[in-house]
């Protein structure tokens, strides 16, 4: 055995078996749990359980509120991911251009996303308060604010939430754009530099190329992550007033966890689950066609 | 390409302004939190302003904030543990050896790891049932020890180091265990020390899975006990910040002394996810 280190040993077996335990108990076991549940019509309390084929699925297409679900995760996807993309690489060219104590700033910016987002949804849910901060912000920009604050209305409690993501996630995405930055090789900038072109020409010819596959990145992230909003919905609006932040995991918890229909919440999880796979998925056809 | 010393002033004042932004409703939480002086609607009343400990001295009088605030120490501390010594086991048998089915290990891993977690909070909730560890530490503990992004860095970054020194201690006749603990483990400091890190802060910050798979007042979590203080009657807004505070703090502290070790780990993550 001396000798061949590439060889499998007994020990191995046990080195793996933690992981190999993970594996099947908390992430195979769980997807197939659900699946096989979401085809039934379990119910912790009442103890229900028959099979019930697609039901559960057919059931949701005419929930209005599973609906309105979907419509609020998507618009609050549509909503954050460009603006959040775009200020995370402005914020990563900005602190690129050898701005003095560099390191420093780029911490700060970053700090938010280490924070819990308990945390997080709980200031914000004072500063979006009636007679908060962000409404005297917005007085001073002439603009009124609704009456019982912004999480009270049906019109602002989403758009409150998705500024508040917004805040929190640029530093983040930042930092990856940051280290796709300072792998592209200085020559390149100084060949552009030599013949003439201009900042917006050099952007275009040598970094937003080398960007693409982080922007890929950060793209397919930012969706999956945008997919599973819940703390800030659990926290300051609790789906309300009137669904109007109501979100797909909110749903799932509320359906399955909270009311205990454990069939149905889990048939909306693999919705969700469907959902996020076939827009990772285009997501990475769109983007590699336009790369290439 | 020199800058100019006045483009640069601006450049620098722009940066400050952008890092107002971002610390800002952090600086409300701390001054809010050392002070009573808040009006009706929410706002600090800036003029009476008090500056005073009771808020936190009455989350441990009153509340017993401590419960949480040990229980979130004691999960994060046994599952980083963890993690590092079952990552790294893991990562070292995939990165050395080649066996039948090793491929397929490996593509769980990447799989796993691009599985969103929140699609499974209900048959983890039952599995909890089932296994009858339900509100109990091992619930909070069990399902996180070995981290799918943890096997992946390990094995990464044993790939990358050489092997020599553990055919050294093997023609030595070393075990196996000797060669992880005394050889392979003092090498992936670097890499153990990010991985450390990044599983704490996840931990100590998350929510859901606390929250789902506990329901005793004893068994919370402090995220977890935050987000139901906010409901409760008795508390006003200083104190919540108050506590606020306190489940932040670790992390700032955290991110004082490893700035660098946080951010690596993110964008190792990125970089070879």
């Amino acid at each position: 055995m001396a000798g061949n280190s590439r060889s499998f040993r007994r020990t191995d077996l046990l080195f793996l078996s933690p992981w190999l335990a993970t594996l099947l108990l908390f992430w195979l076991f769980p997807i197939i749990a659900s699946f096989a549940v979401s085809l039934t019509d379990y119910q912790l309390l009442s103890g229900n359980f028959a099979y019930v084929g697609s039901e559960n699925f057919r059931r949701l297409f005419a929930d209005d509120v599973f609906l309105r679900a979907i419509l609020n995760t998507v618009v609050f996807t549509v909503g954050t991911l460009p603006v959040t993309t775009a200020c995370a690489i402005l914020l990563a060219l900005f602190l690129n251009a050898n701005l003095p104590a560099r390191r420093f700033f780029q911490s700060v910016y970053f700090f938010p996303s280490v924070v819990s987002l308990v945390v997080v949804a709980l200031i914000f849910s004072s500063l979006y308060a009636r007679g908060g901060y962000i409404q005297m912000l917005g007085e001073l920009a002439g603009l009124s604010a609704p009456e019982h604050g912004f999480l009270f209305s049906q019109m602002t409690a989403l758009p409150a939430i998705m500024a508040m993501d917004i805040w929190m996630s640029s530093g983040y995405y930042m930092l990856l754009f940051l280290a796709a930055l300072q792998s592209i090789p200085r020559e390149l900038y100084d060949a552009a530099a030599l013949e003439g072109a201009s900042w917006w020409q050099r952007f275009r010819i040598v970094t937003l190329p080398h960007l693409k596959p982080m922007l890929l990145f950060v793209v397919i992230l930012n969706t999956i992550k945008s997919f599973q909003i819940f703390v800030e919905v659990f926290v300051m609006t609790k789906g309300g007033p009137l669904n109007s932040t109501m979100t797909i995991v909110y749903f799932v918890y509320e359906e399955g966890l909270h009311k205990f229909n454990i069939g149905y919440g889990a048939a909306a999880a693999n919705l969700l689950f469907a959902l996020i796979a076939l827009i990772a998925w285009l997501e990475l056809k769109l983007i590699r066609e336009r790369t290439v | 390409m020199k800058p100019q010393p006045l483009k640069s002033t601006l450049r620098i004042l722009i940066a400050l302004v952008i890092a107002a932004v971002f610390v800002a409703p952090f600086v409300y939480m701390l001054i809010g939190s050392f002070s009573t002086a808040f009006t009706l609607t929410g706002t600090l009343d800036w003029s009476a302003i008090t500056w005073t400990l009771t808020n936190y001295a009455f989350l441990f009088s009153q509340s017993q904030l401590y419960i949480p605030l040990l229980n979130s120490l004691l999960v994060a501390a046994v599952v980083t543990l963890g993690n590092l010594l079952f990552c790294t086991l893991a990562g070292y048998v995939l990165a050395r050896r080649e066996f039948r089915g090793q491929k397929l290990v490996m593509l769980s891993v990447i799989l796993v790891l691009m599985i969103p977690a929140h699609v499974v909070i209900i048959p983890m909730y039952l599995l909890a049932n089932w296994l009858g560890i339900f509100d109990t530490y091992l619930a909070l503990i069990l399902p996180f020890l070995v981290l799918p992004l943890g096997v992946f860095m390990m094995r990464q970054y044993i790939s990358a180091i050489p092997a020599d020194m553990e055919e050294a201690a093997r023609i030595e006749g070393a075990s196996e265990w000797t060669i992880i603990w005394r050889v392979v483990m003092p090498l992936c400091r670097p890499a153990l020390a990010v991985l450390g890190v990044q599983v704490f802060l996840v931990n100590w910050n998350s929510f859901i899975y606390p929250f789902i798979l506990t329901s005793s007042e004893s068994m919370r979590t402090l995220p977890v006990a935050l987000a139901l203080l906010q409901g409760y009657q008795s508390i006003n807004l200083p104190q919540l910040f108050a506590a606020a505070t306190i489940s932040a703090l670790p992390t700032m502290v955290l991110f004082v002394l490893f700035s660098r070790r946080i951010t690596e780990g993110i964008i190792a993550g990125a970089l070879k996810g």
